[in-house]
């Protein structure tokens, strides 16, 4: 456990660092920023189980956060029923339905399967905003505020923890796909997939696990997020853009790595939040400029660091390491 | 009629997202945006110089297609070897980029353009259009028919197709593969670009504007087969004839869900396209 501990020394200062800001800064704006990073690395984290361990790049995952937001809203606002059961419901049938697509879209690959995963959330993107008399339509659906741990009516600090319990047990499911049998298959069907289908992997079965599950783990970030913003609207929870965000977090912070997403989320996040607060109130084609930055600079990181900010610190890392043993070896010489 | 008319465009937009895939295999996730500054280069075309968006075409064209080189050079060339994903996610990079030019550059207010075309109602077999639409058809069509000659009877497109068949072969027979994404990927643009200026008269302006054809762009391409020039043409008319049939059974509201209902099916059950070959999608080309 120390070993690990010692191992993963970048995640225990992150999530350390998390869960003591609370108690040193009571600014409601800096918790806003901190528990919207941890739902954001969630989310990406989550994404991260498909895309990044799997191999299966979906651009439709706000489909099932949007599962997670309406199962959760409705189930308060229809039903009358505290978002806790909203949450099971919508990770229930965000499993069911990645199940479904993850089977469907089975023998698809690269461009072909993320067409299919965009195709997939542009159809509940169009029934949700339709539906009008369950749904609300286009409108959206407040969800009242209501104080209280059972109706997740909750403050800042409580929210900032409930974020980090998610982020921290999202993390632990990353690390355990790095160590353990089911994470190698894994990664053997990501790089080879006739590779791994030769050695006896059944590759078909845990492409379909992977989606599902990364599918049930955004539902979870989907219906918290309704209940910490009090608002969903299909625009919003089903729209390609946050999709591509969850996916760009991962990648920016480092794909198939278990702080990547949330390394990915810190930087996103507050370069938005900082860029929001200075160009609020002037006019709004500002939060654009911060757009056209943030799609120049992803081009670059997409081509010349594939491997993400954690890529890089852990090959900055590594050749730290060599010259440190060059260095010791022509010592004891 | 109008399923036809309808049709004639989404080709045109189809075509070039297909003839780039087919030789570079590569989806353009930025395809939409090309057509949406397409759609703004008519704006601003009529609303300062009171130019008519079909005359704007002879600008058009040759632009966009040097707009496109310099996408190719400056953001496809480096990503041409690369994966799938950075791919798919250069590409992406690229829509949120071009999107947010035109938001700070025009601002997100919908805006119109409304030449004479617009009022000139044409009553035929039961159905009634503007002349518009018909003229915006018309020169899709043109401009579709020109490509495909250009492909079927050029050297350059004779080139263009040996790359898409085999790239290793085509640079063993001394092709300079560098050279055909670069003309591929500028035609695809030019294409797309003029789409933009076409359909400027009939749908709002604003950012964003691009993302709804480019959906449909797949729907078409998937279904014609990625990669499939002629696929794409009867694809068009397909997605066209749901969108008018779902129109009449369900309403204008539902009739979205069911293009992307048979794009799904499509891609589940015949992923190479209706007329494509098998086995296509899980090379992942």
């Amino acid at each position: 456990m120390l070993g690990l501990l010692a191992h993963r020394r970048g995640a225990v200062i992150f999530f350390g660092v998390a869960a003591l800001v609370p108690v040193v800064v009571r600014d409601a704006f800096f918790l806003d920023s901190l528990v919207l990073i941890l739902l954001w690395g969630s989310l990406s984290a989550a994404w991260n189980v498909a895309g990044g361990y799997a191999g299966q790049v979906s651009i439709g995952h706000a489909a099932f956060f949007g599962i997670g937001a309406y199962s959760a809203a409705l189930m308060v606002t229809r039903f009358g029923r505290n978002p806790w059961l909203g949450m099971l419901l919508g990770v229930a049938l965000s499993l069911l339905a990645g199940l479904v697509i993850g089977f469907l879209s089975n023998r698809l690959r690269g461009p072909y399967f993320a067409l299919s995963t965009i195709a997939f959330s542009q159809v509940l993107l169009i029934a949700v905003s339709r539906w009008r008399g369950f749904t609300a339509g286009a409108e959206g659906i407040p969800v009242p505020f209501r104080p209280g741990f059972a109706t997740l009516g909750l403050g800042h600090v409580a929210w900032v923890y409930m974020a980090l319990g998610v982020a921290v047990l999202y993390y632990l499911v990353a690390v355990y796909l790095e160590r353990s049998r089911l994470g190698l298959q894994l990664a053997g069907v990501r790089e080879d997939e006739d590779a791994a289908e030769a050695i006896g992997v059944a590759s078909r079965r845990l492409k379909v696990v992977a989606v599902a599950a990364s599918a049930g783990l955004t539902s979870v970030c989907g219906s918290l997020w309704a209940q910490y913003v009090g608002f969903v609207d299909p625009a919003y929870v089903f729209s390609v853009d946050l999709s591509v965000r969850f996916a760009l977090n991962t990648i920016i912070g480092g794909t198939g790595t278990a702080l990547g997403p949330y390394l990915g989320s810190m930087l996103i996040t507050t370069v938005e939040t900082y860029l929001r607060a200075q160009f609020s109130g002037l006019k709004t084609g500002f939060t654009g400029i911060y757009l056209i930055l943030y799609g120049a600079v992803l081009i670059i990181v997409v081509r010349f660091f594939p491997e993400g900010l954690a890529g890089v610190a852990h090959r900055w890392r590594a050749t730290r390491l060599s010259r440190a043993r060059a260095v010791g070896a022509a010592g004891s010489v | 009629m109008s399923t036809i008319l309808l049709g004639g465009i989404y080709a045109l937009v189809a075509v070039g997202l297909t003839l780039i895939f087919g030789v570079m295999r590569v989806v353009n996730f930025a395809h939409g945006e090309y057509l949406m500054l397409g759609m703004y280069l008519a704006y601003w075309a009529f609303t300062a110089l009171a130019l008519d968006p079909n005359l704007v075409l002879v600008i058009a064209l040759p632009l966009f297609f040097l707009i496109g080189l310099l996408t190719y050079v400056l953001v496809m060339r480096g990503v041409i070897h690369a994966s799938h994903n950075v791919q798919i996610f250069t590409t992406f990079a690229l829509s949120i980029l071009l999107q947010n030019v035109a938001l700070v550059a025009f601002s997100g207010d919908f805006r119109y353009v409304r030449p004479w075309e617009l009022y000139v109602v044409i009553r035929a077999a039961g159905a009634t259009f503007n002349l518009s639409q018909v003229v915006a058809f018309l020169i899709a069509m043109v401009l579709t028919v020109a490509l495909f000659a250009f492909m079927k009877w050029t050297h350059t497109g004779r080139v263009m197709r040996a790359t898409a068949q085999d790239r290793d072969a085509a640079t063993l027979m001394g092709i300079d593969t560098d050279r055909v994404y670069r003309i591929t990927f500028a035609i695809g643009i030019a294409a797309v670009g003029a789409a933009g200026v076409l359909v400027a008269p009939l749908y709002a302006v604003y950012p964003t504007a691009g993302l709804q054809f480019v959906l449909l762009a797949y729907v078409v391409v998937v279904l014609g087969g990625l990669g499939d020039m002629v696929g794409a043409m009867l694809g068009s008319l397909i997605v066209a004839a749901v969108e008018v049939a779902g129109s009449y059974l369900v309403g204008a509201a539902w009739k979205e869900i069911f293009y992307f209902i048979l794009f799904i099916l499509v891609l589940v059950f015949r992923p190479a396209g209706l007329f494509g070959q098998r086995g296509a999608e899980t090379l992942g080309v």
